[in-house]
C-alpha cells in the first residue's frame, strides 16, 4: 500500500482502538463515583459497563474489518483453496509473498546464525513493520539524553485478534454478571461465608456498582496492555491487569480467604515481575529503547528492538562462540550505543521477560496462586483468571518472540510442559467445580506455551484465543450452576442437574469437548476440513509442534509424550465434571431440591459464546482466526532453524510441521477418546467405582489433594524466613543501633558525671581553696578598714615612704 | 532589589513574618488561627507558582540569581536562585505545607505556639531549597531544626522527649559535619583564581572550581564523607536511620507529614545540591557504596516494615526503604578505566528518577501519615492487629486510603512507579548485581503493604477499642485525601510534567560531575594545595 493509505489505515485503527482502550476507564469513572453516592439498587452501573465494553467491541470489529481490507487479505480464502494447499499460512499479504518460497529456503544454511549475510532477497513481511504493523507514540514519560520512555502503541494482526477476542467474551461475560451479581442489587447483603463470633452473620450493603467498576476497570487495563507498543508499557498494564484482579479476587473483603488469596495472586505475580524487570534493566541499558518496532517513516533511524535483534529475514546475526558469543545490533548505524549485545545476557532478558509470564500465567512454579484466585466471584474468574488476564502471559511471550534465543525456548516448552502435566493431575482429584476449571486453565496455558517453546507461534496463539471462548464459556456455565444451587460449590454435592438446567448443561458440553479436542475421525468437509469444535484444531496444531519438535531433537522427546497422555487426561478431568455436574443421582437433596435454570441474561451469554467455543477455530490453521493473526507472526519461525543458539536446538518449520499433522492429529485424538471412555466407565456407567480406585493409590491422591505440596513448601521457603529476617531487622535496629546510640549517650553522661564530680572535687575545690584564701586576705584588710582617719593617713605616709625607700633601693643612682 | 530578590525573599520569609503576627492573636481565636495559617501557606504555594512562571526549565543554568552581601568581613552573602532540581522541591514543599495546615487542625492545645513554629519551620525549609550561598544554607538548615524539635516535643506523643532529642542530636551532629566541610571548601576556596584570591562560601563559586579540579582529591574524598554522613542522616539511610521511626511514631500528624513529605528529601537534595557538585571526584570514590548502602536500605527498611506492629512506625520504615532508591539512583555514576562515563544517560535517567521519587514519596508519604492520622484520631490506637474491617465503617476514607499505598506500593499509574523503576532500570548499567537486589525490592514492599491493607481495611469487624468513634471522614480530611490521591495519579500519569522541568539541570549536573572528576584525575590541573605549597 502506499505510504498514504498506510498513514490512514494506521490513524484510523489508531484512534478506533484507542477508544475502546478509553471508553472503559471512562465507564470505570463514573460507576465508581456514581455508584458509590448513588442507589444501591439500581443496574446502571452495569448497563454502563455493558455499553463501554460493547461499544469497545464494535469499534474492534470495525478495526478488524479495516485491518484485513488494509492488508488485503481475504479471511475465507480456504474454503475455494481447500485444507491442505495453504496450510499453515491461508491468505497472502499485500507484497504477494508465496508461501512456497518460505518452503524452498535450504533451513540448514539460511538460519544458521553464524552466517552474517542472508543469501535470500525474498523480503519477508515479518521484520519489516511497514507491511504488517503500525506503531506510534501516545506521549512521553520521560526523556534523557537520547533515552525516551513514551507510551506507545503497535498495531498488527495479533493486536486487532486480541482486541476483538477481548472485547467480545468481556462483553458477554458483563451481561452474565448482571445476573450473577444481582444479589448485590440491595441494601443489607447477608455473606454467609464470612463468620463471626457467637455465630451472628453479617451484613453489609450491596456492592454491584463496585464489581461493575472494577471490571472495567480490568477492561481498561487489558485493553492498554495488547495495544502497548513498548515493552516497559506492558510492563505498566501488566501490574494494572494485576492490581484490578487483586481488587476482584479480593472483592469480597470482608472474608479472610478472599483477601488472602487476593494478596497471594498479587505477591507471587511480583514474584515473576521481579523477573521482567531484570529483562527490562538487560534491555534498557543495552538496546536503549523499549519500542517494539517503530514503523514510522518520518523516524526510520530510531530502530525497535525487534529491528534491532534481527535482519528483515528475522536472522540473529552473532559473533564469536559460547560465553564470547555476542549479537551485533542492526540499525544502528550512527549512533553512540553498545553496538552488539552478549548472547547470554539476550538470554538472560528473554528469562527475566518470560519469568514474568511464568507469573501472570501461573505457570510452574508460580502456579499456585491461580486456583486460589477462584475466590473471586464466577464472572471474574471467567474474564480475569481464564480467557484474558492469564494469558496476557502467553500474548506477552508470542510478541517478545523475536528476542527469545533457542535456550529460552526450550526453558518455555519444559515450564510449559512441567505446568500442563502439574495442572492436569490435580484437576483430576479437585472437587470443587471452579478449581477443577482453574487447573485446567493452568494446564491449557501450559499447551499454550509450550506450543510456543517448540516453535509453534501460530499453535500456541491459535489456543490461546480457541481456550479463551471455551474457558469463559465453561467458567460461566460453573457461575450458572453455583447460582442456580445457591453458591453450592462443591461437585460432591450435585448430580443429576440436567434435568433442572438444560442449557447450562448443553453449553458447558460443548465446552468440554472443546477442550477435551474431540472431533469425528476419518472426516473431513470439503470446505473446512475436520468435524469438530475449536479446541479440536489448536490442540492438534499444538501436539503437531511437539511431535517435530521432539522428532527434530530426539533428547527432548518428554516434550511430545508428555502432553499427549496429557490430553487424555484432560479428557478424563473434564468428562469427570461434566458427568459428576449434571448426571448420575443427585447427591445432596438439598442442593437438587432448589435447583433451578439460569435467567435469560445468564443464558444467552452461554449461547453465544458456545457458538463462538464450536465455531471459531473453523478451518483449523488455514481458517479466517489464523489467518488473520498468523500475518504477525515473526520472520523467522516460518522457516524454522537448525542447529540453532549454543545447545543447537532444531525448530520446526511450518512445512515440517504440516507433515506431522496427520500423525499428530490421530494420536491426539485417539488419547481424547480414551480419556473420555475412562471418565464414562468411572463416572457415568457406574462400571468402575472410583472410591476404589481412590482407596488403592492412597498416597498418590492425597499428595494430588495437596497440590503438589507446594504451598507448603512456599511456605517454609518463603513465608517463614521472611519474616524471620523482618524480626530480624528490626531486633537489630532496636538492640544494635539503638543500643549503639543509648550506650554513647549514655557514655556521654556518665563523662558527664565524671566531669562534675571532677569539678566539684577538683577545679571547684581549686576555685573554692583561692575563693577563702582570697576571703581570708580581705578578712585581713577588713581589719585595716577601722574607718579612723587617722590610721587612713598613718597607712598612706607610711606606703609613700616605703615606696619610696623600695624604688631607691632597686633603681639606685639615675 | 530586582523582582527576582523581591518573589524569592517574600517566599522565603513570609511565614516566618506572618508566624510574628499571629503572636496577635488572641489566644481563643483557635480557629481564626487555623485559617490564617492554612492562608499564609496557601499564599506561600501560589508564590512558588508564581516563581514556577518566571522558571525558564529549557535553561539548566541557576535561575533569579539574587545576590547581596550580608557579612562582608567572610565573603557570605544572601545568595538565591533556583533551577530545575530545586524548583520542583520547592512546589513540593509550600504544596505539603498546605496540606499540613489543614491537617493541623487536629492539634488542640497551646495552638499559638504550633502554629508560630510551623510556619517558622516552612521559612526554614524554603530557604535551604532557594539559598546558594553555603553559609546560608547552613544557617537555614539549623533554624530549621528548633521548631521541629519543639513541635515534636511539645505537641508528640508519650515518648516525645526522647523522640525530640534523638531527632535533634542525630541532626545537630550531622550539622557539625557539616559545618567542618563547609569549612575546608572555605579556607581551600581562597587558592584558586577563580574565587579571587578569597575565601568564598559561595556554592556557585565553590562548585566551579570543583569542576576545574582545584580540590584535591584528599579533600574532596574527606569533605564528601562529612557531607555524606550529614545529608544521610536526614534521608535517611541504613545505619544512621533509628531517629525516624520514633521521631515519626512521636510526631502529631501534620508534623509526621512535613517530617516525611519534605524534611528527608533535604537530605537528597542536600547530596544533590552540595555533596556531589563540590566534591566530583569524592562523588566517584564512593559510587560503589552509596548504591551499596541505598540498595540495603531499601530492602532493610522493607523487611524492617514487614515486622512492625505500630501503624506508624511502619510507614516511618517504608520511608527508609523508599529513600534508598533516592541514594541508589543519584549514585549510579559509572566510569571506565580511563576515568571517562559510561552510559551517562542512564546515570541522567537515575539521578531524575531519585528526584522524582522524592517528589512521589513526598506526596505518597504525606498521605501514608495522614491516613494513619485519621483513624489514631479516632480510636488512639495504632496497633496493626487490632483493626480490620474499616472498610466497613469508614468507606470513603478507606477507598482513598488505599489508593495512597497503593501509590506507596508503587503501582503503576500512581506516583511512586516511576519513580522506583526508573531508578532500577538505570541501576543495571551501574551494577548488575545491586540492580537485581533493588529490583527485588518490589517484591517485599508489596508483602508489606498488602498485608498492611489486609489486616486494618479488609476483613468483617474491627477488632480494637473504641469502635463506635470510627465515624466517616468529615470534609476537611476528606479534601486532604483527595488532593493528594488526585497528585499521586497525576504525578504516575503524567511524570514528564515534573521530569520534564528537571531534565536540563540534571543533564548539566551529570556533565559537570564527569568534568570535574576528569579535572580532578589530570595530575596537570594544580590543585589548590600544590599551589600553596
Amino acid at each position: 500500500m502506499s505510504p498514504e493509505i498506510y498513514s490512514e489505515v494506521g490513524s484510523l485503527l489508531k484512534w478506533l482502538l484507542t477508544a475502546a482502550w478509553l471508553l472503559p476507564l471512562l465507564g470505570f469513572l463514573v460507576e465508581i463515583f456514581g455508584g458509590y453516592w448513588a442507589d444501591r439498587k439500581s443496574k446502571v452501573p452495569a448497563y454502563l459497563a455493558v455499553g463501554c465494553i460493547a461499544t469497545g467491541f464494535l469499534l474492534s470489529l470495525i478495526a478488524l474489518g479495516t485491518w484485513v481490507d488494509a492488508a488485503d487479505m481475504n479471511l475465507w480464502a480456504f474454503e475455494s483453496a481447500g485444507h491442505s494447499a495453504e496450510h499453515g499460512e491461508g491468505a497472502e499479504h499485500g507484497d504477494d509473498h508465496e508461501h512456497a518460497t518460505v518452503a524452498e529456503h535450504d533451513h540448514a544454511d539460511a538460519h544458521d546464525e553464524e552466517h552474517h549475510e542472508h543469501a535470500s532477497a525474498d523480503e519477508h513481511h515479518g521484520n519489516d513493520p511497514l507491511k504488517t504493523a503500525f506503531s506510534g507514540t501516545f506521549y512521553r514519560l520521560g526523556k534523557f539524553g537520547r533515552l525516551d520512555v513514551t507510551l506507545d502503541w503497535y498495531i498488527d494482526g495479533l493486536t486487532v485478534a486480541m482486541f476483538a477476542m477481548v472485547t467480545l467474551i468481556a462483553s458477554c461475560i458483563h451481561i452474565f454478571a448482571i445476573g450473577y451479581m444481582s444479589d448485590e442489587l440491595t441494601e443489607h447483603y447477608e455473606d454467609h461465608f464470612v463468620h463471626l463470633p457467637g455465630g451472628r452473620h453479617f451484613h453489609r450493603p450491596g456492592r454491584f456498582y463496585r464489581f461493575f467498576a472494577y471490571l472495567s476497570l480490568f477492561c481498561f487495563s487489558m485493553l492498554g496492555l495488547v495495544l502497548a507498543g513498548n515493552i516497559f508499557q506492558v510492563f505498566i498494564f501488566w501490574e494494572l491487569v494485576g492490581v484490578c484482579s487483586y481488587l476482584l479476587i479480593g472483592f469480597y473483603v470482608e472474608r479472610h480467604s478472599a483477601s488472602t488469596a487476593a494478596n497471594k495472586a498479587f505477591i507471587m505475580n511480583r514474584v515473576g515481575d521481579f523477573g521482567f524487570l531484570i529483562g527490562l534493566m538487560v534491555i534498557w541499558t543495552w538496546f536503549g529503547v523499549f519500542q517494539f518496532a517503530n514503523t514510522d517513516p518520518a523516524h526510520a533511524d530510531q530502530a525497535g528492538l525487534f529491528q534491532m535483534v534481527r535482519t528483515h529475514d528475522g536472522t540473529l546475526v552473532t559473533e564469536g562462540e559460547g560465553m564470547e558469543k555476542t549479537v551485533s545490533l542492526q540499525h544502528i548505524e550512527g549512533e553512540a550505543r553498545p553496538s552488539s549485545i552478549p548472547y547470554w545476557l539476550l538470554t538472560v532478558a528473554g528469562l527475566g521477560i518470560f519469568a514474568g509470564c511464568i507469573g501472570k500465567s501461573a505457570q510452574f512454579p508460580l502456579q499456585t496462586w491461580l486456583p486460589d484466585a477462584m475466590e473471586g466471584p464466577t464472572p471474574v474468574s471467567a474474564l480475569v483468571h481464564s480467557a484474558t488476564m492469564v494469558a496476557a502471559g502467553v500474548y506477552l511471550a508470542a510478541r517478545f518472540y523475536p528476542m527469545f534465543t533457542p535456550e529460552v525456548l526450550l526453558v518455555i516448552a519444559y515450564v510449559g510442559c512441567i505446568t500442563l502435566f502439574i495442572g492436569a493431575t490435580i484437576a483430576l482429584v479437585v472437587t470443587d467445580i471452579k478449581r477443577v476449571l482453574a487447573y485446567s486453565t493452568i494446564s491449557q496455558l501450559g499447551y499454550m506455551m509450550l506450543a510456543l517453546g517448540v516453535g509453534g507461534w501460530i499453535a500456541g496463539l491459535f489456543h490461546l484465543i480457541t481456550h479463551a471462548f471455551f474457558k469463559s464459556l465453561m467458567f460461566l456455565c460453573s457461575g450458572s450452576v453455583i447460582h442456580g444451587c445457591h453458591h453450592e460449590q462443591e461437585m460432591t454435592k450435585m448430580g443429576g442437574l440436567y434435568k433442572k438446567m438444560p442449557i447450562t448443561c448443553w453449553t458447558m458440553f460443548v465446552g468440554v469437548v472443546a477442550i477435551c479436542g474431540l472431533a469425528i475421525p476419518f472426516v473431513t468437509l470439503p470446505a473446512i476440513g475436520a468435524v469438530a469444535f475449536s479446541g479440536f484444531h489448536s490442540k492438534d496444531a499444538i501436539i503437531a509442534s511437539a511431535l517435530t519438535f521432539s522428532s527434530l531433537n530426539p533428547v527432548h522427546s518428554l516434550l511430545f509424550y508428555v502432553p499427549l497422555i496429557t490430553a487424555g487426561i484432560t479428557a478424563f478431568y473434564m468428562f469427570r465434571m461434566w458427568f459428576m455436574t449434571f448426571f448420575g443421582k443427585p447427591k445432596d437433596h438439598h442442593v437438587y431440591d432448589h435447583a433451578h435454570e439460569s435467567p435469560t441474561v445468564m443464558t444467552a451469554p452461554l449461547l453465544i459464546l458456545s457458538f463462538f467455543a464450536i465455531f471459531v477455530a473453523v478451518g483449523g490453521e488455514a481458517g479466517p482466526l489464523v489467518t488473520l493473526y498468523g500475518a504477525a507472526e515473526p520472520a523467522h519461525v516460518a522457516m524454522g532453524a537448525t542447529d540453532a543458539g549454543n545447545i543447537g536446538l532444531n525448530l520446526p518449520s511450518h512445512e515440517q510441521i504440516h507433515n506431522f499433522h496427520a500423525q499428530a492429529g490421530m494420536a491426539a485424538l485417539l488419547v481424547a477418546f480414551a480419556g473420555t471412555l475412562l471418565a464414562y466407565l468411572f463416572y457415568a456407567s457406574g462400571a468402575v467405582d472410583p472410591g476404589t480406585v481412590k482407596r488403592q493409590f492412597e498416597s498418590v491422591h492425597e499428595f494430588l489433594v495437596d497440590k503438589w505440596r507446594f504451598d507448603v513448601l512456599y511456605d517454609w521457603m518463603w513465608q517463614r524466613p521472611v519474616h524471620v529476617v523482618a524480626s530480624w531487622c528490626t531486633a537489630f535496629d532496636k538492640y544494635v543501633l539503638d543500643g549503639l546510640i543509648h550506650g554513647s549517650a549514655s557514655s556521654v553522661v556518665k563523662i558527664a558525671q565524671w566531669d562534675r564530680k571532677f569539678d566539684e572535687a577538683v577545679v571547684d575545690r581549686s576555685v573554692n581553696v583561692l575563693g577563702e584564701v582570697t576571703m581570708s586576705v580581705a578578712n585581713w584588710f577588713r581589719g585595716l578598714q577601722t574607718g579612723q582617719l587617722r590610721q587612713y593617713v598613718m597607712l598612706i605616709a607610711v606606703s609613700v615612704v616605703s615606696l619610696f625607700v623600695l624604688v631607691f633601693i632597686f633603681f639606685p643612682g639615675q | 532589589m530586582s523582582n527576582d530578590a523581591i518573589l524569592l525573599s517574600a517566599t522565603i520569609f513570609l511565614p516566618a513574618i506572618a508566624a510574628l503576627f499571629l503572636a496577635g492573636f488572641d489566644k481563643k481565636a483557635v480557629e481564626a488561627m487555623r485559617m490564617y495559617t492554612l492562608a499564609v501557606t496557601v499564599i506561600v504555594f501560589g508564590l512558588t507558582i508564581a516563581v514556577l512562571g518566571r522558571f525558564d526549565a529549557s535553561n539548566g543554568d541557576m535561575q533569579m540569581l539574587v545576590k547581596a552581601s550580608w557579612i562582608p568581613t567572610w565573603n557570605i552573602y544572601y545568595q538565591l536562585g533556583v533551577d530545575g532540581i530545586s524548583m520542583t522541591l520547592v512546589l513540593l514543599t509550600a504544596f505539603v505545607f498546605v496540606l499540613a495546615a489543614m491537617a493541623s487542625w487536629s492539634i488542640k492545645d497551646k495552638v499559638k505556639g504550633y502554629l508560630m513554629l510551623f510556619l517558622i519551620l516552612e521559612t526554614g525549609v524554603l530557604g535551604v531549597f532557594l539559598s546558594l550561598d553555603f553559609f546560608l544554607f547552613y544557617v537555614f538548615w539549623e533554624v530549621m531544626l528548633l521548631p521541629m524539635y519543639f513541635l515534636i516535643g511539645v505537641w508528640g506523643g508519650p515518648r516525645r522527649e526522647y523522640a525530640a532529642i534523638k531527632f535533634f542530636l542525630y541532626t545537630l551532629f550531622g550539622g557539625v559535619l557539616m559545618l567542618i566541610a563547609m569549612l575546608m571548601f572555605y579556607f581551600n576556596s581562597a587558592g584558586s583564581e577563580l574565587a579571587g584570591g578569597e575565601s568564598v562560601f559561595d556554592l556557585l563559586t565553590l562548585m566551579k572550581i570543583a569542576q576545574a579540579g582545584q580540590f584535591n582529591q584528599q579533600i574532596q574524598i574527606i569533605a564528601f564523607v562529612l557531607l555524606f554522613i550529614g545529608f544521610a542522616i536526614k534521608l535517611p539511610s541504613f545505619p544512621v536511620h533509628t531517629w525516624l521511626p520514633d521521631a515519626h511514631v512521636e510526631a502529631p500528624t501534620p508534623i509526621s507529614m512535613i517530617l516525611a513529605g519534605i524534611l528527608l528529601k533535604l537530605g537528597g537534595y542536600g547530596i544533590i545540591r552540595i555533596a556531589m557538585p563540590l566534591c566530583p571526584y569524592g562523588t566517584q570514590y564512593a559510587a560503589y557504596a552509596l548504591v551499596a548502602l541505598g540498595v540495603f536500605s531499601i530492602i532493610y527498611g522493607a523487611f524492617a516494615a514487614m515486622a512492625q506492629t505500630d501503624f506508624k512506625r511502619l510507614v516511618a520504615y517504608s520511608s527508609v526503604s523508599h529513600m534508598g532508591y533516592v541514594l541508589v539512583g543519584l549514585a549510579v555514576w559509572k566510569i571506565n578505566e580511563s576515568g571517562a562515563t559510561v552510559g551517562i544517560n542512564h546515570w541522567q535517567m537515575g539521578l531524575s528518577g531519585a528526584m522524582f521519587q522524592m517528589l512521589a514519596h513526598g506526596v505518597s508519604s504525606a498521605g501514608m501519615f495522614f491516613m494513619v492520622g485519621v483513624v489514631y484520631d479516632r480510636v488512639h490506637h495504632r496497633d496493626l492487629n487490632k483493626f480490620g474491617g474499616l472498610m466497613q465503617k469508614m468507606p470513603h476514607y478507606s477507598a482513598l486510603a488505599v489508593v495512597i499505598f497503593f501509590a506507596g506500593l508503587g503501582l503503576p499509574g500512581l506516583c511512586g512507579f516511576i519513580g522506583e523503576a526508573f531508578v532500577v532500570l538505570s541501576t543495571w548499567n551501574f551494577s548488575p548485581l545491586l540492580a537485581i537486589i533493588a529490583a527485588s525490592g518490589v517484591i517485599l514492599t508489596a508483602g508489606y503493604i498488602l498485608w498492611t491493607v489486609q489486616r486494618v481495611y479488609l476483613g468483617p469487624e474491627y477488632k480494637g477499642p473504641h469502635a463506635e468513634d470510627l465515624t466517616p471522614i468529615n470534609g476537611r480530611e476528606a479534601t486532604i485525601g483527595w488532593i493528594i490521591a488526585i497528585f499521586a495519579v497525576v504525578l504516575g500519569v503524567y511524570p514528564y510534567m515534573m521530569l520534564g522541568m528537571m531534565e536540563t539541570s540534571v543533564e548539566k549536573l551529570t556533565q559537570d560531575l564527569a568534568a570535574g572528576y576528569n579535572a580532578s584525575m589530570d595530575p596537570a590541573a594544580e590543585s589548590v594545595t600544590s599551589v600553596s605549597e
